[in-house]
């Protein structure tokens, strides 16, 4: 709808950070998966937003595509997994926890930073059909 | 002397039929039938029906366990509920103008 545009403008910013938390989310629960060596570990994945031009008449952003990280993940040396190799190595994915929570706190602030600019539009517009009126 | 004698009556008396303009019913009758205020207003209800629209079928989405996002819902909600202020309001000053009109002393 034209006139309320902000709202959905918004709202296409809570799309992309809400898979963003999902890419995170997906990304934390599988940093202890274990392969065996001659396998991909899991590949870390990546969100890639791109902005939607606002001379296109919509605006806001989208998510245009996700990313893949190595699958080449770190040797760690466990004998008695059962997916160890002959040498007693299995294979752990290259996910960093510490960078993860990094980027759950930024998707999340940013998922509630398009809360506060729906919640604002909408008191503004509000207020704007309030004028006149007392 | 006689300049301004014959200068104020037919002023005086072009003006009243000036006036009788309000009697000229041909246009009333082209804005009342055509983009008056009355297509505007049912374009919006028909706006307003849509936005309605949208957030039921979303509602009906989270019940039955299909929706994808809460936020899309609560957008579409809360533009419904925008909409329908919107048009409420247009109304009630619509009424309160009528009303002024309907007030005034004759």
């Amino acid at each position: 709808m034209a006139i309320f545009d902000t709202l959905g403008i918004s709202g296409s910013g809570l799309m992309v950070h809400r898979k963003w938390l999902d890419a995170v989310s997906d990304n934390i629960s599988n940093v202890n998966t274990v392969t065996r060596t001659n396998e991909d570990a899991f590949r870390e994945r990546f969100v890639v937003a791109q902005s939607v031009d606002y001379g296109s008449g919509e605006g806001g952003v989208r998510v245009a595509r996700a990313e893949f990280g190595s699958g080449e993940g770190r040797m760690v040396y466990e004998p008695d997994h059962p997916l160890a190799d002959a040498e007693g190595y299995v294979k752990y994915p290259d996910v960093d926890l510490g960078d993860q929570m990094t980027q759950l706190l930024m998707a999340q602030r940013g998922y509630q930073a398009n809360l506060a600019v729906v919640e604002r539009a909408t008191n503004m517009y509000q207020a704007a059909l309030q004028l006149g009126k007392g | 002397m006689t300049s301004p004698i014959s200068g104020i009556l037919p002023v005086g008396i072009s003006a009243v039929t000036g006036v009788a303009g309000s009697t000229n019913v041909d246009a009333v009758a082209s804005t009342s039938n055509g983009d008056g205020f009355a297509s505007v207003l049912s374009s919006t209800f028909d706006k307003l029906q849509s936005t309605q629209n949208a957030a039921d079928s979303l509602g009906a989405q989270a019940a039955t366990g299909d929706l994808k996002d809460v936020h899309d819902y609560m957008i579409a909600r809360t533009e419904a509920s925008l909409a329908t202020e919107m048009v409420v309001t247009f109304k009630n000053k619509a009424v309160e103008a009528f009303n002024d009109i309907m007030r005034m002393p004759v």
